[in-house]
Parts: C-alpha cells; sequence; structure tokens
C-alpha cells in the first residue's frame, strides 16, 4: 500500500492560521487618515505587533530627578547622543542620534537611564519633541 | 500634484544603501517576508528607480553615494515619498562627523518620513510606511481643496 504522509500535513494545514501578524490592519483600509482617527476615537483596534522579548531596548527612558549630571553616559555613548545642559545640570537624549546600545543605562551610577519596549516611532519631523528625551 | 488611485493603494519600493552597515537592509528586507507580508498593502521592491513610488534609503550618505543617491531621487517619476530608515540617515548615528560623509541624507535629498531605530524592527519600518500614506492622503486633501 502507498503511504502519504503529505495527507494528513495538508489537511492540517488547510485549518491552520496563517503565520502572519496583521499589524497594523489586516487590509489596507479605504483612507489610512480615516483609520487612525477611528483608533483614536476607540471604534476600531491596531493589530498587536509582534510581542518584543524581555529586556528590549527601546526608546530610551530618563529619570530627571534621580539624575546627578555626572557625565558618565556622554563619555561612554557611542553615538554621541546625549547632551549635557549645564544651566540645569541635565542631560537631553537625542533620540534620533541613539543607537540603542543601553551603555549608559549599564554606567549610570543612579539608575536614572532605562530602555523602554517602544519602539513604533516613525514620524515626518526628526525634531519632534517625541524624539528628543529631557 | 494628483495622485492617482493606483498610486493610494500601493507603493513599490526602491531601496537605496546610501553606506549602511547593512543592519537596517536585513530588517527591510525581514519585513518583505511571511510573518510580516507587507504585500497585503500592496507594497513590494521593485528593480528600478523609475517603477517606484517610494524611494527607502537606510545609511548616512557617503561622498561616493552623494550623486548615487541624488540621480536615483531624480529618476523617479513624481508624486514620490523619500523614507529614511535607521539611526544613520537621520543624524548621522555612530558616524557622526565622519570625514567621508556627506551629511545625513536630509542634506541631499528631501525626507518625508523618518523611522529611528539602530536597526528599527520590521513593525516600526510598516508604521513609517503607514505615515507616508497617511501624509499622501494629507498632501492629496490640500491639493483638492
Amino acid at each position: 500500500m502507498i503511504r502519504l504522509p503529505s495527507v494528513p500535513m495538508v489537511l492540517r494545514q488547510l485549518f491552520k492560521k496563517p503565520a502572519t501578524n496583521f499589524f497594523p490592519a489586516k487590509n489596507l483600509p479605504p483612507s489610512i487618515t480615516g483609520f487612525l482617527e477611528a483608533v483614536s476615537e476607540g471604534k476600531a483596534s491596531i493589530n498587536p505587533p509582534v510581542p518584543t522579548p524581555d529586556k528590549y531596548r527601546g526608546k530610551i527612558v530618563y529619570d530627571r530627578d534621580s539624575c546627578i549630571g555626572c557625565k558618565i553616559c556622554i563619555r561612554v555613548c557611542p553615538a554621541n547622543a546625549i547632551e549635557f545642559i549645564p544651566d540645569t545640570k541635565r542631560v537631553r537624549i537625542w533620540v534620533t542620534q541613539c543607537i540603542f546600545c543601553a551603555q549608559c543605562n549599564d554606567v549610570c551610577p543612579k539608575g536614572s537611564l532605562h530602555m523602554s519596549s517602544d519602539f513604533l516611532l516613525a514620524t515626518e519631523d526628526r525634531f519632534n519633541e517625541n524624539l528628543i528625551v529631557e | 500634484m494628483r495622485l492617482s488611485p493606483s498610486f493610494n493603494r500601493s507603493l513599490w519600493v526602491f531601496h537605496v544603501n546610501s553606506g549602511s552597515c547593512n543592519g537596517c537592509d536585513i530588517e527591510i528586507v525581514a519585513t518583505l517576508c511571511p510573518r510580516y507580508d507587507p504585500e497585503r498593502f500592496g507594497i513590494k521592491l521593485v528593480g528600478s528607480p523609475r517603477h517606484a513610488d517610494v524611494l527607502l534609503v537606510t545609511g548616512p550618505v557617503t561622498r561616493q553615494m552623494r550623486d548615487r543617491v541624488k540621480r536615483v531621487y531624480e529618476q523617479m517619476a513624481a508624486p514620490k515619498v523619500v523614507m529614511c530608515v535607521g539611526a544613520c540617515g537621520q543624524s548621522g548615528g555612530v558616524f557622526y562627523e565622519s570625514y567621508n560623509l556627506d551629511g545625513p541624507i536630509d542634506q541631499v535629498i528631501p525626507v518625508d518620513v523618518y523611522v529611528p531605530g539602530c536597526a528599527p524592527r520590521p513593525e516600526a519600518i510598516i508604521y513609517g510606511v503607514v505615515q507616508a500614506i497617511a501624509k499622501l492622503e494629507r498632501l492629496e486633501k490640500e491639493v483638492k481643496s
């Protein structure tokens, strides 16, 4: 008798969901602007992206109050993304320059810098408020 | 500038590496894989800038690539969108103040959407495309009114 090992596989594949992650919507909506408005009003929902792994290095988070202005993060930053502001003795981080290496997180003596899991950062203006962390 | 319905529905992408480290290029290839499947939005890579609606530029612009990037940009038919993927193209990234750079991409060609990240996740690139389509729709509305 001929063995057909592929038949159960084909049957299983027929009823399986596709591996595709439908971010942000399954199909292109008729109007993206309308879709984004509906999302902000709560009428539609964005399919969530693939979950980020543990310790994912996303956009940097800066705790201004615990910072002591020691400038070690500035010295260690390979992309020169951190700027010192002498008036307030605090730093300003340019996310467009940041390469998300988290060396400043490791070196900070007060633990003022953290990496969040926020990575949807695309904008039309690279000097956007969202991309400057103070 | 009047956008045709076909331009609205499916964006064809031409990818230029202007001196990138290849990290962003790998993420762009990952974006085009079945896991994310942007072809359900009609987005696909094409082999010639003359067929493309979107120019996807990765990397800081090196002196050797400056004229090539400009030429590719001018070969594309209007209306066109330029997307800058990765930290280097926006500010120089780790290559800042390097002797062989001709500045970030926006000093060479006008950029519409920036996608920060080193390298950005595939979803971040898709989100950038969403921003680009939103910008096109806004421009179209301004032209009509």
